[in-house]
């Protein structure tokens, strides 16, 4: 007994493996459909008329926003956490009834939640700050599960034979205390049903701070929500499934060191990049540009440990499609990081706010690297978890050039956009007049909106040969005995 | 120092709160009071615009319209005098947008009007060819909540002091009282009140016959708002 | 050549040929903004595809070497390495120029964004005004052509025929349907520059009956004024319209707007005053100057010449 490897139970793992596909199909297949009504404004009454409420545009991006930032990007990070957590602390999740019953529970939670939210939103109900649309009664119903996954974390690091704690925890636990905080501060609101003894609807709310301020709790807020859902965790996941992947120790322990404090410490202070030029003092701006900068190397450091951590092992960059996902993960991770500092000098941004180029660096970051990564992990993990072969590394080598293809088409086409249109508005013809109307400049980005539709839309096949592929390791594949070392057996 | 930490997750933990934590009070704290004070000229929405701005709110439009006039000549040009902190200081939440697929409107009530609103809405590209804003069709039937705008206007006055019924100094000298009702009978009456100036400038027949009816709908709610907006 | 090079070659030359193509060359070269935007945009590709060469290339050629920590998880090891010179040299500038520049390079309220507008705006308007304040005929005409299509036509229309009656069709002086609400309803736009209404019908006498106007002569006079000053009506007009806007329809100073022809001078006023009637509610426009009101005047008038 004492010398066979742990037993792990990856029950509450493969639960939310399976919502992180669900989730991403929806919220991809909303992406596309979005990306289509921009290029054919046809495409907003696709179900007819009628239901053009529900299909338009605007009801329907945040639920794009929300759906794979809330659904599809923080499920993989769930269920790599209850992956991860178990193995790099030493510890079962069946030991402990306790923090199996709180992993299942905050799943099912999260289940309701995310109908809850699938709902509301089709409803128009939404407070309309961004990535924190949901009204109080959802609020409340995030914070429980939010509060169940810090049990889950620290249940797990308090029964934990691995004394030390891997770099992988540090930034989950970091992950879990930078969204507490920042959820509770931004959704800080009085339900109106309430305050006014009992008028209208029950699910309003009105925001606790008023306009200028309002911008700068959502911004502190919304910036950070990209570095603890779209960054610290997704860090987690490639300190542990790239070493383990290609069987290569972390290049430098200091390098994690410093990066990991390092981010932490300077990401806070660049919210104020969001709301330049706008009504929030110049010295607020003035800092949010100067941290950004500053912000290149924290995040390149963890970048470079890992793409050094490769070193000497091209072979298996070449071979292996699962390691070049997590090898042009940080690449593209590393891009958007010099993207978003050049886009926050003022000058820049003055160009570049408002436009399509800013779509464009989100793309970069959450097409290229999110969802480079979490493929990845559910990737590494489904022959462990199923303990089974996977399915297909040829399809899984297409589906790599595939949606290599859609990140590219995505961001040059956003990037000519954007630029376009940031110099249209800007314009002035011979006669010091605006050369030209609004509507011009939206005119010529047809072509543009068109080729990104096609990005997403390949992009979205990616991501459905994926699910198909994870789908046939599950039910078709021989069983695997033994605990798997490294890289993973992969059918042709 | 660090190996301790990392023997120890509850100082990390409490180690990286703390690393977190201070600069968002260095963001925000400072300025926090005068960033919340009207400049002179601006007042609370009325029942029926904080109805349509519940309306623009429901739909996302700050999905594609941004609210927020950057000191740059080519967008003073373009949308009117640059954004001043003060204007925004009933808006909860602020409506800055951060993409402007479509235009700014933070000052469109200076330069579109009611029945412009009315045929645009209805059918953007009919009036603005090559435009790719969708049509807002069942805004013409769907009914405005009055109720809830009403129990808005309750809680921030109960709560924030917002001046309801309290005469607001404008930048000629006069003052404006927005008033409020004393119950949801009289703020719906009110409601539908201003509805009918609207309805009297708009062309279609069902949404004049719904105001005469003394039904308001979205439409209408949305126009008062956007009308507001100078 | 290594396969990658030739990657890095071919990714630089595209995202540097898109930045190009996305360039307003022909407006957007003096721009400082611009300017600096592309900059940060090329300084993107170069130090990317520089940087992430570099890595590869010690993927393929060096070997993972070092001491190994004691500790291993879930059977990860870590090398004891030292940090990257380069990454830890441009850390510690980045965070010496952050401390620089918010201390001594533009300290806390060294710098305005209102105070950086205003300068802008001065240096615009003396430009705009000393190459273009007295250009005249044509020269005007364009510019009018230049302001209307970019403030205008969103309800006018392109060819500024007012969107299948949406608004005022500017190719044509004033419909019958508007003529008529005008004479039913009065007129209180402010058009002469000042408060000075034109009465509705119960305040228009026809001169020649002596009597209240009646409906026949309404349809007469606004056919006749709106096809151009001819037809039948033009009795009802000399004796009911003449004595304001005059005998042939092109108004008086002070007293009526022309209703023959559009001239600058009515359409300053629209512009300053906004106009509400038939057709719908034209807003008023403070954001264009004076000589960029004359100019759309001027343009308008030449629409229907
Ligand atoms: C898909 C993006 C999109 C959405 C969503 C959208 N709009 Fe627009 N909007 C545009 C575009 C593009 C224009 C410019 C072309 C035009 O005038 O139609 C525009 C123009 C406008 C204008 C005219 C402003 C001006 O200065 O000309 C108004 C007013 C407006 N929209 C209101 C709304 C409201 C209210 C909503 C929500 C109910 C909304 N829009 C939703 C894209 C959008
Ligand atoms: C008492 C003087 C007076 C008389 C009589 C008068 N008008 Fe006018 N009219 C005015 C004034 C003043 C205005 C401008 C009102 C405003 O500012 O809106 C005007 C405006 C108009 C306009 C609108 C011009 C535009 O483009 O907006 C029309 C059309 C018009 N008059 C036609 C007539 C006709 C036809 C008659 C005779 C049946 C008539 N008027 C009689 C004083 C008069
Ligand atoms: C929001 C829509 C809108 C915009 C923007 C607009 N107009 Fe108009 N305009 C109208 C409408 C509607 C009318 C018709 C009013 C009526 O007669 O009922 C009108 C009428 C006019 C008239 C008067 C026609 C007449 O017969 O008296 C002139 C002149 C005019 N517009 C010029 C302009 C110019 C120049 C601009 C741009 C600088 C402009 N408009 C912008 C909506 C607009
Ligand atoms: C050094 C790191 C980064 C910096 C300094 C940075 C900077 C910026 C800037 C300046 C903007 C535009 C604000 C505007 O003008 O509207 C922006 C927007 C955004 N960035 Fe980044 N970025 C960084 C990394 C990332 C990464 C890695 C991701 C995602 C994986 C990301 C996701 C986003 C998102 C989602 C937005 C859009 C916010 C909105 O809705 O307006 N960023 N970022
Ligand atoms: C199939 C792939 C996808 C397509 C086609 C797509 C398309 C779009 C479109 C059209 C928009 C609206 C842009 C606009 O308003 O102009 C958008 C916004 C956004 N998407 Fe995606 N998307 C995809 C995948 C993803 C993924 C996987 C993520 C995150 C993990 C993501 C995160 C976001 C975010 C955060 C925004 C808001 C950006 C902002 O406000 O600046 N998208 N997407
Ligand atoms: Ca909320
Ligand atoms: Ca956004
Ligand atoms: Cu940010």
């Amino acid at each position: 007994m004492e010398n066979r490897p742990l037993e792990y139970d990856y029950t509450v793992t493969k639960m939310f493996m399976f919502m992180t596909i669900v989730l991403g199909i929806v919220g991809m297949l909303i992406g596309v459909i979005l990306a289509f009504q921009l290029a054919y404004p046809g495409v907003n009454t696709i179900l007819g008329e009628g239901l053009a409420e529900y299909t338009n545009f605007s009801r329907l991006r945040p639920l794009h926003t929300d759906s794979v930032a809330f659904g599809f990007t923080l499920s993989g990070i769930f269920a790599a956490w209850f992956y991860i957590g178990q193995r790099v602390l030493k510890v079962s999740m069946a030991e402990s009834k306790f923090l199996m019953f709180i992993g299942k529970l905050m799943f099912w939670l999260y289940a309701v939640g995310v109908v809850a939210i699938v709902v509301s939103l089709f409803m128009g109900i939404t407070t309309s700050k961004e990535y924190a649309e949901f009204e109080w009664p959802i609020d409340i119903a995030i914070v429980i599960i939010w509060v169940l996954f810090g049990i889950s974390i620290f249940g797990l690091i308090g029964i934990r034979r691995e004394k030390s704690l891997y770099i992988s925890v540090w930034y989950f636990i970091a992950g879990f205390l930078g969204v507490a905080m920042l959820y509770l501060f931004n959704n800080m609101e009085v339900p109106t049903y309430f305050a006014s003894g009992g008028v209208g609807s029950i699910m309003h709310s009105v925001s606790m701070y008023s306009g200028t301020n309002d911008a700068l709790v959502q911004w502190w807020y919304g910036h950070n929500a990209v570095a603890f859902v779209f960054t610290v965790p997704i860090v987690a996941m490639i300190y542990y499934f790239l070493p383990k992947e290609s069987g290569q120790a972390i290049y430098s322990y200091k390098l994690s060191l410093l990066s990991f404090w390092g981010l932490m410490f300077v990401y806070l202070w660049a919210g104020g990049h969001h709301l330049i030029y706008s009504t929030v003092p110049d010295w607020v701006q003035t800092m949010g540009s100067i941290f950004s900068v500053i912000l290149i190397l924290p995040s390149w450091g963890s970048a470079i440990n890992m793409l050094l951590t490769m070193k000497g092992e091209w072979q298996q960059v070449a071979s292996s499609p699962l390691i070049k996902f997590m090898v042009l993960g940080s690449t593209f991770y590393m891009f958007s990081t010099l993207e978003g500092p050049i886009q926050a000098i003022k000058s820049v941004n003055a160009i570049a706010h408002f436009t399509d180029w800013i779509v464009g660096h989100v793309h970069d970051g959450t097409l290229g690297w999110v969802g480079f990564m979490i493929m990845a992990a559910l990737y590494h993990m489904a022959p462990r978890v199923f303990k089974r072969e996977l399915y297909s590394k040829s399809l899984m080598a297409t589906q790599f050039w595939i949606q290599t293809l859609g990140v590219v088409l995505y961001f040059t086409s956003m990037w000519i956009a954007g630029i376009t249109q940031g110099m249209m508005w800007r314009a002035h013809d011979e006669f010091g007049n605006l050369a030209y109307s609004f509507i011009d400049t939206v005119t010529v980005l047809h072509p543009y909106y068109t080729i990104r539709a096609v990005g997403g839309l390949l992009y979205l096949v990616g991501f459905i040969m994926f699910a198909y592929n994870i789908y046939k390791t599950m039910s078709a594949r021989p069983v695997e005995e033994y605990e798997l070392q490294n890289a993973s057996p992969m059918g042709a | 120092m660090f190996h301790w930490l990392e023997k120890h997750p509850f100082f990390f933990a409490v180690g990286v709160f703390l690393v977190i934590a201070f600069a968002g009070l260095v963001e925000i704290v400072p300025n926090f009071v005068q960033a919340s004070r009207p400049v002179i000229g601006t007042a609370p929405y009325s029942t029926l615009e904080l109805a349509g701005r519940h309306v623009y709110i429901k739909n996302s439009c700050n999905a594609c319209h941004s609210q927020l006039i950057r000191p740059f000549k080519s967008e003073t040009d373009r949308y009117g005098h640059y954004s001043l902190s003060g204007e925004y200081a009933y808006d909860r939440p602020f409506l800055w947008g951060s993409k402007r697929t479509g235009p700014d409107l933070m000052r469109v009530g200076n330069y579109r009007t009611t029945d412009w609103h009315e045929n645009h809405m209805k059918d953007p590209a009919g009036v603005v060819p090559g435009s790719i804003m969708p049509a807002y069709r069942w805004m013409f039937t769907n009914k405005a909540d009055i109720d809830t705008a009403y129990a808005e206007q309750l809680t921030v006055a109960k709560v924030f002091s917002t001046p309801y019924n309290k005469p607001v100094p404008m930048k000629d000298g006069s003052t404006v009282t927005v008033k409020m009702g004393s119950n949801v009978a009289e703020a719906n009456a009110m409601a539908l009140a201003e509805a009918k100036v609207i309805a009297a400038d708009m062309k279609g027949q069902d949404v004049k016959d719904a105001v005469a009816a003394g039904k308001i709908p979205e439409i209408v709610a949305l126009i008062a708002y956007l009308n507001s907006l100078k | 050549m290594n396969k990658i090079y030739l990657w890095g070659i071919i990714f630089t030359a595209a995202m540097l040929g898109f930045t190009y193509m996305s360039f307003d060359f022909k407006h957007g070269l003096s721009d400082i903004v611009n300017q600096l935007a592309i900059a940060g945009a090329i300084a993107l590709v170069l130090i990317s595809v520089f940087v992430v060469i570099k890595y590869v290339r010690q993927m393929q050629t060096d070997t993972a070497d070092g001491q190994l920590a004691a500790e291993k998880w879930d059977g990860i090891g870590e090398y004891l390495n030292e940090l990257p010179m380069g990454w830890a040299i441009m850390f510690f500038l980045t965070m010496i120029w952050g401390m620089w520049y918010f201390t001594i390079g533009y300290p806390v309220n060294a710098y305005s964004q209102i105070g950086e507008y205003n300068e802008d705006v001065r240096a615009h308007d003396a430009k705009f005004t000393a190459q273009y304040g007295s250009i005249t005929g044509d020269r005007l005409v364009e510019m009018g052509e230049s302001v209307f299509l970019a403030e205008c036509k969103v309800c006018h229309g392109l060819t500024a025929d007012g969107i299948d009656g949406k608004a005022a069709n500017l190719n044509k002086r004033i419909e019958v349907k508007s003529v008529k609400y005008t004479i039913l309803n009065g007129s209180n736009n402010g058009l002469m520059g000042m408060e000075m209404p034109m009465p509705d019908r119960n305040g228009l006498f026809n001169g020649n009956s002596g009597a209240l106007i009646t409906d026949a002569e309404i349809d007469a006079v606004s056919a006749y004024v709106a096809n151009g000053m001819t037809g039948a009506g033009a009795d009802v007009f000399a004796g009911t319209c003449a004595s304001c806007h005059g005998e042939d329809g092109k108004g008086m100073e002070y007293v009526a707007p022309n209703v023959a022809q559009f001239t600058p001078a009515l359409v300053t006023n629209i512009l300053n005053h906004g106009k509400k009637a038939a057709i719908g509610t034209m807003p008023k426009f403070d954001r264009l100057n004076a000589k960029q009101k004359e100019a759309v005047g001027a343009y308008i008038t030449s629409l229907s010449k």
